[in-house]
């Protein structure tokens, strides 16, 4: 079967910076990839060129389409959701769902409907009426009445309280997911969607730092909690990252093993954000700050 | 194109009606309560002045008994000026749309959510541009329509005070339903006729990064400025030809349902047209016009702006 998302080679730049710096992937249907990054890495370039938003320079084939040339095609089976800015705030809700309906051959306004209903939503309000957070759900219960392959998310739950924010995941995970789609995700709160990732990819100027499955990154890195005595041992091991915490020094190894690190401290999985943080981190501020608690 | 993409574009369409209701719906309908005020307003006026309607009763006595030619002419005449403060509304408030349809979008970042859906930027940019030259047209000749029936119907009334029958003095030779297939056929020449001017509006909306109004406006000022300059410092005379000037005489063109001399105006010459029935629009002046030299060079310039369009839109995004 076809990759749902296939990059090779990906370039973009603007003037002198490099938003995509030779970019490769490749991403079957039925998974949630989170696409993790700093600000001004590369991200949303790189959403952009999947959604034929973008130029670029390289090979990138979104479900077997060309997305720069055929993005009117590919929109049948790709949806979108911008952080919550991006519905028109002229339009009243009605309004949203027909031109959905008549342009989307995909949409089913019954589904629509059905999610619409569990919400305080009104079909005669405008959307500038709406809050952030209901036109984030209207959003939302549209992409989902739509069957389509894959659903980008770029930073869809910015600005949005805590119960919203995980009403949105548990909705897209339970009543949307399933084998035959594949989720894209971009967000900075990390902690929020860690734990429905299939795949990881970290980007940093334009390059990929990380691009594997949530299990290999798993069974790759370790994070431990040294004990004090094992200390220089376990520095001499090559931790890719040291913090202190509550005087306990935390490291992260890459890919060693785990009989070596169980005899300097306790094994913990890292999360994805302290991952971030060590991968991704500046590496003279992460040292000073390990030799300011030390 | 088949009748799923007709009624795709038809649903754009009606989409631009939403988003500039103003526009599309209470402009004709605030023109049509303006002109139906100040009618009654000057029929209250002339009631109060005219004791006991004795003149205005003996008018349209007088009316009833000219020949149904002259009558016909001058009720032509009352009506189809009426068409003429439609069409001029239309085309600033088409400008206005014009300036900002590829630009509003772009601006407040919606254009993320249009450019999700499974439809063409052609597309896109096709209904933006038939909303313009089709659409807009129609409204406005309904509301033309409507305030002609208003103004027979007060008319009717009156004839009724004055004796004498409505239907033979005025409705039969204001003959109002030819005229609207005229004025329908006329105003959609007249959109074309105007293409050009409405594309490169258009244009100026697909990639500025603000004010497209500004922009669409003053590029044509400054070089109709230039070339005056230019042909005054190396000819030491003004340039009978202009950008300004060619562009004015389109729109003027473009907006009044008459066949107006123009050459005569834009020469200052005294030959004005007098009111005669060759003065306003008819089927033979608009057919000529379908097929001058002018218009379909105007044409070939709106699609080459069109076409630019297009280009830009497919690569614009929200920044």
């Amino acid at each position: 079967m076809k990759p749902t998302i296939y990059a090779k080679n990906l370039h973009r730049h603007y003037g002198k910076t490099r938003a995509l710096d030779g970019v490769d992937m490749n991403i079957p249907a039925g998974r949630i990839v989170g696409l993790i990054g700093p600000n001004g890495a590369g991200k949303t370039t790189a959403l952009k060129a999947i959604l034929g938003l973008t130029n670029f320079e390289g090979e990138l084939e979104v479900l077997g389409l060309d997305p720069s040339k055929n993005r009117d095609d590919l929109m049948q089976d790709v949806c979108f959701i911008a952080d919550v800015a991006v519905l028109p705030r002229w339009a009243r809700v009605w309004q949203i769902i027909d031109l959905t309906e008549k342009l989307h051959p995909r949409f089913s306004r019954k589904i629509c409907m059905k999610y619409l209903s569990k919400t305080k939503i009104q079909q005669k309000s405008k959307v500038r009426a709406l809050s952030k957070g209901m036109i984030v759900q209207l959003h939302l219960a549209l992409v989902m009445a739509i069957d389509a392959k894959l659903l980008v998310l770029d930073e869809p739950t910015l600005g949005l309280d805590i119960l919203f924010r995980k009403q949105f995941y548990s909705n897209l995970l339970n009543e949307y997911f399933d084998q035959q789609r594949t989720i894209l995700i971009t967000t900075h709160q990390v902690e929020e969607v860690e734990h429905i990732l299939t795949d990881l990819i970290f980007i940093k100027d334009g390059k990929l730092i990380v691009n594997s499955s949530m299990d290999e990154i798993h069974d790759r890195y370790s994070e431990v909690m040294v004990s004090p005595e094992s200390l220089e041992q376990a520095r001499s091991m090559n931790p890719i990252h040291e913090r202190v915490l509550f005087g306990r020094h935390i490291m992260l190894f890459d890919q060693a093993g785990r009989e070596e690190l169980e005899l300097i401290g306790e094994i913990h999985k890292p999360s994805v954000a302290d991952l971030f943080v060590a991968l991704m981190g500046d590496k003279e501020a992460q040292e000073e700050r390990v030799e300011g608690a030390a | 194109m088949n009748t799923n993409s007709l009624s795709r574009l038809w649903i754009m369409m009606r989409r631009e009606v939403w988003e500039s209701p103003f526009s599309f719906k209470w402009t004709p309908v605030i023109v049509v309560g303006f002109i139906l005020l100040f009618t009654i307003l000057a029929l209250i006026i002339g009631a109060r002045v005219d004791n006991e309607m004795v003149f205005t009763k003996d008018g349209i006595r007088q009316f009833a008994e000219m020949a149904v030619e002259q009558r016909s002419l001058l009720l032509y005449g009352v009506t189809i000026s009426i068409s003429a403060i439609f069409t001029q509304v239309m085309f600033v408030v088409v400008v206005f749309y014009l300036a900002g349809c590829l630009y509003d979008d772009r601006r407040d970042r919606s254009i993320l959510f249009w450019k999700s859906l499974p439809i063409s930027d052609t597309m896109t940019v096709a209904s933006k541009i038939l909303t313009a030259i089709v659409l807009a047209p129609l409204v406005y000749l309904a509301g033309t329509i409507l305030i002609q029936i208003l103004i027979m119907l007060i008319a009717t009334c009156y004839s009724f005070l004055a004796g004498v029958n409505p239907f033979t003095t005025f409705w039969g030779p204001s003959n109002l339903p030819s005229m609207w297939l005229l004025l329908l056929f006329g105003g959609l020449v007249q959109g074309l006729w105007l293409l050009p001017l409405y594309a490169w509006i258009l244009f100026c909306s697909s990639w500025a990064p603000r004010l497209p109004i500004l922009i669409a406006v003053l590029v044509p000022v400054l070089i109709g400025i230039f070339q005056q300059f230019w042909s005054f410092f190396s000819d030491f005379r003004f340039s009978t030809e202009n950008i300004m000037l060619t562009i004015l005489e389109r729109i003027g063109r473009g907006v009044v349902p008459a066949t107006i001399e123009w050459d005569q105006i834009t020469d200052g010459s005294e030959r004005l047209t007098r009111p005669a029935e060759e003065m306003f629009m008819s089927y033979g002046s608009v057919v000529d016009s379908l097929f001058s030299l002018q218009m379909w060079i105007g044409i070939a310039i709106g699609i080459v702006f069109i076409v630019a369009s297009i280009w830009f839109r497919k690569r614009a995004t929200d920044s």
